[in-house]
Order: structure tokens, then sequence, then C-alpha cells
């Protein structure tokens, strides 16, 4: 069993002719969560767009469980057990809650059914909305949707952008503890501003500025750190 | 109430010539407005489900409308000369008869569709001025081999017997064709709405429709629904090309050309993706169509024209259309 | 103290007169100007006065396509407008003047602008594909009014009318340079005169920060949207600046050709034609029209020799037939040449070019 389940290498994605990444590293440790830090158009989401194969990088090397996964397309990524919740919680607005969640479904089975009632019983907002239009959920409850649709399969990386953007305090409280209870389940890559939210969940933490990883380390570490919190988050 | 309002205005539009002639005839027109409504959403539908999913302007669609007509037309020649159901007066003959050209049909188009999707469209996803273009030149080409092959003139579309003339109701004259062509249409609508709501297929295709990307993000190989989207629009346009072959009791080489544009009106006037919009459009078409042409025959075509510019103005996604 | 801009500009300007390209276009400039007194065939001139037109045409068009970016089927029916409406003007209202011809120019130049406007207004809001069938159904729209509105329009047989003073066939006034001055000579270079003007102006609009807005625009919208530029109001410039001049070759089209009904001057074998030269010559090339209208007229000039070739084929029914229907050999170029040439002829020389200069 190798010891990290997801290895980005020096990678280098452009974005047309613009070289967004140029040269970004992290490993992620098993059964830890690993967040990804930066101001705003550092180039986390490019790096996890990358990462789940809707970008193909120029040069670099990005390796789960040991393997190559490069130059594969995104639903073999997926289908390893690559989970991925994008920024704006990418949900299908006129679908109901519950085909939301069959069609994060690889494969509709028992096993999925039965992942999927631990879900409801987990977000029981979800349950009392099952039928209706996902469109018409709150933020939050949009938040749920989308966390609960990847852990309908049994992930062993979960690479989630931003989920605490653009809800509430409190929400983002909710949230913070719905993730707390399945954290322990998989192997998790967190891109998040809200620092709060990050030194609530993080293991560990890369720190990405103008495309490049410029600092890396335990969680603990950054925390104490506020020279470096100023400089490269503003905070 | 939003999504009721386009029903109700097709309601208050197909009882407004009513004021202008007699029930008769209004009635007669309805008929015939509905058929050719019916028709048109054959086509529109498979192409607003190609756009809706792939994103795809498909000009060969057309030609794919006229490959079905005439391959409905050889197997209905062939029926006709070799064992002569056409002229038999068994309806359940003539009723297998169509069925046959029927399939003619949607098999020949399922094969082209395929082929169509593999070799011209799939090497320019996501470049829509080279797939308006690359789809244009097939189209020709396709109409082109018609030509060849069937000679470039009208050809007389032989229709079964039972099919023939109409039905006296009530002392009103009813054509069975467009009745049939109704009961098809419905038949379809009804079909493609359980395929898209009851079956895991349909539910994936129309996720797709919202979000190619995250459809892929869940682990779908897209690309193969895609193939088989285009697949099944082409079979539907098929139909659609026989069954207005049917109507017309012709067959002519430029055929699809002709109607693709009312397609096109249907789609922009329904919505892209959206199943229910292109019946609504296309019935709203049809029936305007038929009345406008009997007021004043020269200003049809330009009712269906102001109608798209209407709904442009109201609502630019179309009556059914997701906003995006 | 000059900026690094203003001294780059002095620079070009200065390269300018160096640059083969300039005297490789004055040479064709040069060809144009001497074939109808140095060629005695009537047909080479009608070749080349239509080779200009049509360049010119094509050339309006890939402003739209190649470099705002926009798909438009509609550009054929502004070409009709300028045709038809000149020989309404021209032959509608007695004996024609001059005056008429302007008239007839100014009406369809001011019709286009104000169609391509409002067309352009409630359709570039939504998608591209979107746009491409909306014109696509004006176009159709036009073609079936031009057919049905006879009255106005000599329906299917269409209108022929006669030109006015200089430009009428039967006028001849003596000698120049020992070549005979005929309304035909006079309407070729005058005609010529105006392709040539148009060209320079299109030229002149690429170039402009317009133009090098709108390549913006064509080449990442949001980006553009983003940096501020009015992406929806320069989309509609230039647009309707593409449709007046494409009005104004169709004019110009009807002086030559004397002759205009909708399956020449508005239906799809026009726009199919326009889409073609575009292509070979390569889209987003302003010049490469120029040479797409030549390859596509001189070809078909030579197609009757073609159909020769079919009876030496065996002469069987469906060789016969292949040959007789050249539009199938036109769309499967069409076909091959999107799939391979994406480019065109001048794109793809240019990218040669480049690539051997700069050894990458």
């Amino acid at each position: 069993m190798v010891e990290f389940v997801l290895e980005v290498e020096e990678l280098h994605t452009y974005i047309g002719q613009h070289h967004i990444l140029q040269g970004v590293t992290l490993r992620a440790r098993r059964d830890a969560v690993t967040v990804l830090l930066g101001r705003n158009g550092a180039g986390k989401t490019t790096t996890m767009r990358s990462i789940i194969g809707l970008l193909h990088p120029a040069r670099g090397a990005i390796r789960f469980e040991g393997a190559p996964i490069d130059r594969l397309a995104p639903y073999e990524i997926a289908r390893l057990g690559v989970g991925f919740v994008p920024e704006g919680q990418g949900i299908f607005a006129t679908l109901t809650v519950d085909e939301n969640l069959r069609v994060a479904m690889h494969r509709e089975d028992a096993p999925s059914r039965e992942r999927l009632r631990r879900m409801l019983v987990l977000f029981p907002d979800l349950e009392r909305f099952r039928h209706a239009r996902a469109g018409t959920l709150s933020g939050g409850q949009k938040q749920m949707l989308a966390i609960a649709r990847a852990f309908v399969n049994p992930q062993r990386l979960l690479l989630i952008d931003e989920p605490s953007k653009g809800l509430a305090p409190i929400v983002v409280e909710h949230l913070i503890g719905a993730l707390r209870a399945v954290k322990h389940e998989t192997t998790v890559v967190l891109v998040e501003q809200n620092f709060a939210m990050a030194e609530a969940l993080a293991d560990d933490f890369y720190l990405v500025d103008d495309g490049r990883t410029v600092h890396e380390g335990p969680m603990a570490a950054l925390a104490g750190d506020a020279a470096l919190k100023k400089k490269y988050l503003g905070i | 109430m939003k999504r009721a309002a386009p029903v109700l205005i097709v309601l208050a539009l197909a009882l407004l010539p009513l004021l202008g002639m007699e029930p008769r005839v209004y009635l007669t027109l309805t008929v015939a407005g509905l058929a050719m409504g019916m028709l048109i959403f054959l086509v529109a539908s498979g192409l607003t489900l190609i756009f809706g999913l792939m994103d795809v302007l498909n000009f060969a669609h057309g030609a794919l409308f006229s490959w079905g007509a005439y391959a409905g037309f050889g197997a209905v020649l062939l029926l006709d000369r070799r064992a002569g159901w056409i002229e038999s007066p068994s309806v359940a003959l003539n009723a297998l008869a169509l069925l046959a050209a029927v399939a003619a049909a949607a098999l020949v188009a399922l094969v082209l569709g395929v082929a169509l999707e593999r070799v011209i469209v799939r090497p320019v996803y996501g470049q829509h001025m080279f797939q308006i273009l690359i789809t244009l030149g097939a189209s020709i080409v396709l109409e082109e081999l018609i030509r060849i092959v069937w000679g470039p003139n009208d050809q007389v579309m032989p229709v079964p017997i039972s099919f023939q003339g109409s039905w006296d109701l009530l002392d009103v004259i009813v054509l069975r064709v467009p009745v049939v062509a109704i009961g098809l249409g419905l038949a379809v609508y009804v079909g493609l709405q359980l395929l898209l709501h009851r079956t895991r297929v349909g539910l994936i295709v129309r996720a797709g429709v919202e979000s190619g990307e995250m459809v892929q993000v869940m682990g779908h190989n897209i690309y193969r629904y895609f193939t088989a989207v285009f697949a099944l629009g082409s079979a539907l346009a098929a139909v659609g090309g026989l069954m207005w072959a049917i109507f017309r009791q012709s067959v002519s080489p430029g055929m699809g050309g002709e109607q693709l544009i009312f397609a096109f009106i249907v789609v922009i006037i329904g919505g892209l993706g959206s199943v229910t919009g292109s019946l609504i459009g296309a019935l709203m078409v049809g029936l305007s169509y038929n009345y406008v042409a009997f007021l004043l025959p020269k200003a049809a075509l330009g009712v269906n024209m102001a109608l798209m510019v209407l709904v442009l103005l109201v609502r630019p996604t179309g009556l059914f259309g997701a906003s995006r | 103290m000059t900026t690094p801009i203003a001294s780059a500009r002095r620079d070009e300007r200065a390269r300018r007169w160096r640059r083969p390209t300039l005297w490789l276009r004055l040479g064709v400039l040069a060809l144009f100007v001497l074939v109808p007194v140095a060629v005695p065939s009537f047909q080479a001139t009608d070749l080349a006065i239509k080779i200009a037109l049509f360049g010119a045409l094509v050339a309006s068009y890939d402003v739209v396509i190649g470099y705002t970016g926009i798909v438009s089927f509609g550009h054929a029916m502004f070409f009709g407008f300028g045709a038809y409406s000149v020989a309404l003007a021209v032959g509608r209202f007695g004996a024609p003047t001059y005056g008429h011809l302007l008239l007839g120019f100014g009406i369809a130049v001011l019709l286009s602008a104000l169609v391509a406007t409002l067309i352009g207004a409630f359709s570039l809001r939504v998608k591209l594909i979107f746009f491409a069938m909306i014109t696509l159904a004006f176009a159709e729209f036009a073609g079936i009014l031009a057919v049905q509105w006879s009255a106005l329009s000599g329906g299917e047989d269409g209108l022929s009318p006669k030109m006015p003073g200089l430009f009428a066939v039967g006028w001849e006034g003596g000698r120049v340079l020992g070549v005979p001055l005929t309304g035909k000579l006079v309407t070729y270079y005058v005609v010529l005169a105006a392709c040539a003007a148009l060209f320079l102006v299109m030229a002149r609009f690429v170039a402009s920060p317009l133009g090098r807005a709108l390549q913006a625009i064509r080449d990442n919208e949001l980006r553009a949207e983003a940096l501020g530029v009015p992406t929806f109001t320069l989309q509609i410039v230039s647009s309707s600046f593409a449709s007046v001049v494409a009005t104004i070759v169709g004019g110009c089209y009807v002086m030559w050709v004397r002759y205009v009904n909708p399956e020449s001057a508005l239906g799809v074998p026009l726009m199919l034609d326009v889409l073609l030269m575009v292509i070979i010559g390569g889209i987003g090339t302003l010049w490469g029209s120029v040479i797409g209208a030549a390859v596509l007229l001189t070809a078909r000039l030579l197609l009757p020799d073609l159909r020769g070739l079919g009876t030496l084929l065996g002469g069987s029914e469906i060789a016969q037939r292949l040959t007789e229907r050249w539009l199938l050999v036109f769309g499967v170029l069409f076909v091959l040449v999107v799939f391979f040439f994406p480019k065109g002829v001048l794109g793809t020389t240019r990218d040669a070019l480049a690539r051997r200069r700069r050894p990458a």
C-alpha cells in the first residue's frame, strides 16, 4: 500500500495560452485531510480540475495509488474511486435530489443504495426534500447534496473545492460537522479560503501562490505561523 | 403556473381562428395542423436533444429526414411489387406494410447516425463553427447521393389503401393519414418521456443536458451517450420524413432541407434540450401555419418567423429552455 | 519622447514598403487591371471581375466569421438586398439614370444596416448556434419572399435591368491608347475599383483598434468582457459593417451581370459557394477570400470538361450521374477541406512560413 494516495509532481497546466500552473506539487496522505491554501487566482481550482482530468497538464505527473492518471479521461478517473465536488457544487438543478444522488452512482446496485440511505440519515434535510427539484434548495442544502453525492460511491479520494463559498457562518459550522463525520472514511484533498474551516478539518497543508507550491507541512505548524499566513493568505 | 402558460397560449391560439371560419373547416384545418405539428415534432425532438446534450448544430438532420423517407419508400415499393401489401384491402397487411416502412427508415437512420457521429461530428466537438460547416457538407453529400440513386425528380409515394381517404364522423370529413400521424406523434412523445424520466439512460442524458462535464466527473462515459442520442435523433428524423412522405404522398430529394427550417424554428421556440418544448412549439407552428395558410396563403411562413421572433424577444432561451 | 508603441508603429510602417506581400498584392491588382485589354477572351474578363466581386463578398463574410467569430447564414441575403435594390431602382422607374443607380445603392445600404442591426440585436444575446439557425431562417424567408412577391421581384425569373449612361451595354466612347471604350469596359473598371476600395476599407477595419477588439472577442469572449470590451455592441457593429459591404458588392454585381434572380443572388446555393470559398481561402485571412474565389470560380468554369471525363469512365449510368452531380463533388470537397485544411490555403501557408522562420 502506497503511503500517498495522491501524488502531484511539478504540474504545469495551460488554459489557452495562459500558463496557470507553473510547478504545483502536493501529496495526500492516506486517510488524512490535506488542504490547498492560497489567494484568489493562485491556481487551486485549476489544480483540482487537472487532477480529475477536466484539464490536461502540459508537464508533470499525477499519480493515484501509485499509478499515473494524467492521461485518463475524467470518467475513467472517477471510476477508479476519485470523487469531485466542484466549486459551485455542480448540482443538476432540474433533477430532483433523489435523481441527483442516483446519477452520481456508478451503478445502481444494492451497496450504492445502502450508502444512499446512510447519506439521507446523515443529512436529514435531503431526506425531507428528496423529491424536490435540486435547484430549489438553499445554498447550504445544495452543498450537503454535493457532498452526499460524492459519498454515494466508495471513494478512495475525495476532492472538494471551496465548500464554504457563499454560505452563511452557521451553515459553515454545520458543514464542518458533517465533513468531520465522514472524513475518516476516505482521503480528502480540500481547497478552502475559509481559514477557520481549514484549520478545523485539515491535517496537512500546501500553500500555492502564482501557480506554484511555496510551502507545505502539518496544519498545526501553519496555525501558529502568523508571518506565513500574512504573506500568502493576507490574514 | 409558469409552465402552464405556454400550453394556455397554444390553446388560445388554437381556438382563435374559429372566429374567422365555419366549424367544419376549422376542424379539418385543426387536424391537418396537429398532424403537421406532430411530424415536425418528430424531427425537432431529435434535434433538440442533440443540441441540448451535445451542443451540436446538426445540419445533416434534414438529410436523415430525406433518407428515412426514401428508405421507407424503397420498402413500400418492394412490398407493393412483390407482395401487394399496399393494394390489399386487409387492414392488417396495410398496417404491417407501414410498420415495415417505419422500421426500414429507423434502421437506416440509426446506422447512418452512428456513422455520422463517429466519423464526421466527433472530431470537431467543441468547435461550433466547424461542426456547422462539416454537417452542412455531409448533408449536401447525402442529398446528392439520393439524387444519384433515385433520380432528381419528385416521385409518388404509395400509401396503403386503408390509410387513404377519410372517415366520416358526424358529417365532418376527417382524413385518415393525419390521424395516424397524430397518433404516432403522441406515441413517440410518451415513449420519449418514459425513456427520459423512467430509465437510467434517460436520467444521465437529462443530467448531461445540464452539464456534460459533471456527468463525466460522476463516472459516465458521456461520449457513448452522445452516440446513442445522435442515433436516436436521427431515427426520429427519419420516421418523421417517412410520415411526411405519406402525408404529402410524394418524395423529393430536397424535402429534408425544406422541413429543417421548421424544425429549427420549433427548437428555438421550444427551448434547447426540452422534448415537451419541441412538442408545444411544433404544435404551435403546425396549427398557425395551417390556419394562416387558409386565411392568407402568402403569410403562412411569415407567421412562423414572427412567432420565433416573438419568443426570442420574450424568452431568448425558448419557452421551456433552461437559462444557461 | 516617443512611447514604445509609437516607435514600434513607426518601424512597422517603414518596413511595410519592403514586405513581399505588398508587392504581391499590387501585382495581383495589376493583373486584374490588364486582363480586359490584354486578353481577348470575354470569358477571361468575366471570370476576372467575378473573382474580384466574390473576393470582396467572401472577404466581408470573413469579417463576420473569421474576425468576429460569428457564424451567420444570412450573408447572401444582404448581397441579394444590394442586387435587387439596384436592379429595381434602375429598372422600375422609367429610363435608367445615375441618380437611380445611386438611389438603389443608398436604399440597399440603409436597409441592410437596419436589418443587420435588428437581427444582431435580438439574436446575438443567445448562443452562437442559435444565431446561426436564426440567420438561416431569415435567409430562407427572404428567398421565399423574393419568389412569392413576384410583382416586385419578378419571381423566379428575376429582373434584367439596363444600366444607365456610361455603364450601358451599347455605349461607345471612341478609343483610348488604342483600346475601344465600351460600356462593358467602363463597368469593369468601375466595379474593380469599387471592389478594391471595399477591400482596403475592410483591411483597415480589421487592423484598427476596433478590429483588434473583435479578435479578442473571437478568441475568448468572457475574457474580453472582463477586460471591459463592449462585446455585444461591437459584434453588432461588425456584422452590420460586413453586411453593408456585402450589399454594395451585390449592387456592383448587378451592374456587371445585369440580371438578378432569387437563386443566384439570395439563395442557399450562393451561401454555400461563399462558405466553400472562405474555407478554401482560409477563415480569418482577409486576402484568402480572393484565392478561394479564384479557385472555385475557375474550377467551375472548367467543369464541362469534367463531364467529358464521365463518358471516358465507361459511360455507365452511375458514373454519368456522378459527374453530372457536381454538387456531390462539391460536398465531399467541402468536408475534406474542413477536415484537413481548416485554415484554408492562405492560413496553412502562413503557418508553414511561420514555422520555417522560427525553428521551434
